[in-house]
């Protein structure tokens, strides 16, 4: 179990969920198609209660979300569940959406993250992580870049951006961030699994996210 | 806290990676440096975003989304039943 001061897990109940202002985020979401509903005309359709919306969100999103879940969870039936109940859990949440404090895509990232975590703890999946992540250390960090190629790039898709951002970061650095945001690890806890000093970890931390940080930073305009 | 440390400490925060001793000067920092503080913070969610969107999309069983829209629109009629009741 994570003792960090996460502003996530610990503290805010599932009913109070507000998550991810991100009003001056430096990303675009996937965009809609000239004539398609934005992201934010359908928070507010499913705050208004139309299941259309929801499904087109659904439509739109899924790809992403399902991706962020079994990044944590590491399994595809504990994966498609978490979907089903990540998206019930907008629905049954839009209300806490606001568009002047972020994005639908932020909030739902946050919500999805947050949702993955919990799981993985409650399902004492712990154990079963730190096995994987003894038997393949090197594959982790690896897999998070995969299928980015120059042509991804140059096409301007973003995930090849984002994922050439991380990618640039020294693997130490990407090792950490991997356990603390994919896996809701502690600082403490990625020292214990990694055999890393506790200062180190901290500093791998700093570095890498300010990287990435100062990366989209520079992406911003291009995105 | 110098603001460049706030910021080392709103990055580790977002993605909920701040230990917990640091917490309570993190947050005094957060009182004395205001508006440019939240402005900060609120940019930090973007590596959300960012972590999300660097992932290669998954496809889904196309019965989960027939489960969810069910029970949405389950959900949907009895609010607007026990609503007209």
């Amino acid at each position: 179990m994570s003792s960090a001061a996460d502003p996530e897990l610990q503290g805010v109940p599932a009913s109070d969920v507000e998550v991810a202002p991100t009003e001056k985020s430096f990303l675009r979401a996937v965009e809609a198609e000239p004539g398609k509903p934005t992201d934010v005309d359908l928070m507010m359709g499913i705050q208004a209660g139309d299941p259309d919306a929801l499904s087109q969100l659904y439509d739109r999103y899924n790809g992403i979300v399902k991706a962020l879940i079994l990044r944590i969870v590491h399994n595809e039936t504990e994966a498609d569940d978490l979907l089903q109940e990540v998206f019930m859990e907008i629905w049954n949440q839009a209300k806490n959406f606001s568009a002047q404090k972020g994005k639908p895509l932020g909030w739902m990232v946050t919500l999805t993250r947050r949702r993955a975590i919990d799981a993985l703890r409650k399902k004492q999946a712990y154990a079963r992580a730190e096995e994987r992540l003894q038997a393949e250390p090197e594959q982790q960090p690896l897999a998070w870049v995969q299928n980015t190629t120059a042509e991804d790039i140059r096409l301007g898709d973003t995930r090849a951006l984002m994922a050439k951002v991380i990618s640039s970061l020294p693997e130490a650095q990407q090792q950490v961030i991997e356990l603390a945001f994919f896996q809701g690890m502690s600082q403490r806890e990625i020292a214990a699994n990694t055999n890393i000093p506790l200062g180190t970890v901290k500093t791998r931390l700093e570095l890498g996210l300010k990287k990435i940080y100062d990366s989209l930073k520079e992406l911003k305009d291009e995105l | 806290m110098s603001f460049e440390e706030f910021q080392n400490c709103a990055r580790l925060y977002v993605i909920g990676a701040l230990e917990p001793e640091g917490l309570q000067d993190f947050e005094a920092a957060r009182k004395q440096y205001g508006a440019a503080a939240e402005d900060f913070i609120n940019q930090c969610y973007s590596l959300h975003e960012a972590f999300a969107l660097s992932l290669k999309p998954a496809k889904a069983s196309s019965a989960i989304k027939e489960r969810l829209m069910a029970m949405v629109r389950e959900r949907s009629q009895n609010q607007s039943g026990s609503a007209s009741t």
